[in-house]
């Protein structure tokens, strides 16, 4: 299977009795039945629903190790570290530790799982491809360069952090809508998000479009003959 | 598990942004006050405790109890006999507000007026 490195990836641990309470408080998805074992995605927002770090949450029992974005990991951390008030949540930054990789292409039967494959963890987040991450000691080359792997995004329409899944996009526009419950309680930029899904008004969509067809600004991953765009 | 997640040897929490402890001024309007005369009777020896959690539309929520102890850290108010506890952590929030009571069949009850909000969400138990 391809694999390529995922170079913006970080790690933190979140530690606490209310570390998941405080994720599900804060973040699109519903995480607070989460249970050991399992790995789930959801996105951070802000009041106007718009993308803070899209998140994916392993649950090692006594704690969360989540997943987040270098680029963007001083943003979230000012956006939920005020909020921590009197509730028992400590996180820690431990990307230096580890190395990440996606590997792609492959068809996970056991998405919502993980499991531990020759020394690296491998999160199970979608059918088509798999989070890993492994001490630094452990060898994890990857296989592809990134152009490829961008090229095979186009192709399956996945949003990546810093092309789709940036601070200007909203979730369901950047295409991460299986992100969005529908009926799970109150966070922040719920209201927008609630109000867009039940008028039908989502306004811009993740389209795969051929080259030249858009206005190049809505493109926002190009492809050799494909690209995707954000677009009405 | 095979990644690193730094939990056997000692990794320093990332920095906190720790707001600084105010001295909370509050005030409860008449009906507010008549609601807690009807909820605590004359024992005065409970407190409300008047807190803020993270999360609501808005990012943070109010949460009113009535409560005998907390073991959060805490300044006590008087007003009119009335104990109010006010979380340390969350006084930069709390300051000036008052505590007021609606009366109304749909979305009725205490309700926060608050001078530190910048918006708060449609059911009022949300502020950022």
């Amino acid at each position: 299977m391809p694999r390529v490195a995922y170079e913006d990836a970080s790690l933190t641990v979140w530690q606490g009795a209310d570390a998941l309470q405080f994720i599900d408080g804060l973040s699109s998805n519903k995480m607070v039945d989460m249970i050991q074992g399992e790995v789930r995605q959801t996105v951070f927002t802000t009041t106007k629903a718009k993308i803070v770090d899209l998140a994916t949450v392993f649950h090692m029992g006594d704690f969360l190790a989540v997943q987040l974005h270098t680029s963007q990991l001083e943003r979230l951390l000012k956006h939920v570290t005020p909020r921590i008030l009197d509730q028992k949540v400590t996180i820690v930054d431990v990307t230096s530790r580890n190395q990440f990789c996606i590997e792609y292409g492959i068809h996970n039967t056991n998405v919502g799982q993980f499991e531990s494959l020759d020394g690296v963890t491998h999160g199970h987040v979608d059918e088509r491809y798999s989070l890993l991450i492994a001490s630094l000691d452990v060898e994890t080359k990857p296989t592809v360069d990134q152009a490829l792997f961008h090229e095979w995004r186009i192709e399956n329409q996945i949003p990546w952090n810093g092309f789709e899944v940036t601070g200007k996009n909203h979730p369901l526009s950047a295409g991460l809508n299986q992100l969005v419950h529908p009926a799970k309680g109150c966070y922040i930029g719920q209201e927008i998000l609630a109000r867009m899904i039940s008028r039908g008004r989502q306004g811009k969509k993740l389209t795969r479009v051929e080259n030249n067809s858009v206005d190049e600004k809505f493109i926002t991953t190009q492809g050799q003959s494909h690209s995707l765009a954000i677009i009405r | 598990m095979f990644m690193d997640c730094g939990t056997c040897e000692t990794s320093g929490p990332v920095q906190l942004m720790t707001p600084e402890v105010v001295n909370v001024n509050l005030t409860i309007s008449s009906k507010a006050q008549e609601m807690l005369v009807d909820a605590f009777g004359d024992d005065r020896s409970m407190a409300l405790l008047v807190g803020v959690l993270s999360g609501g539309c808005s990012g943070y929520m109010y949460d009113l109890q009535i409560v005998e102890e907390t073991d959060q850290s805490c300044q006590e108010v008087v007003i009119e006999g009335f104990r109010v506890l006010v979380p340390n952590a969350s006084s930069h929030l709390l300051d000036g507000i008052e505590i007021d009571y609606v009366d109304r069949l749909m979305g009725g009850g205490f309700r926060i007026n608050n001078p530190n909000a910048e918006s708060s969400c449609g059911c009022g138990e949300s502020f950022a």
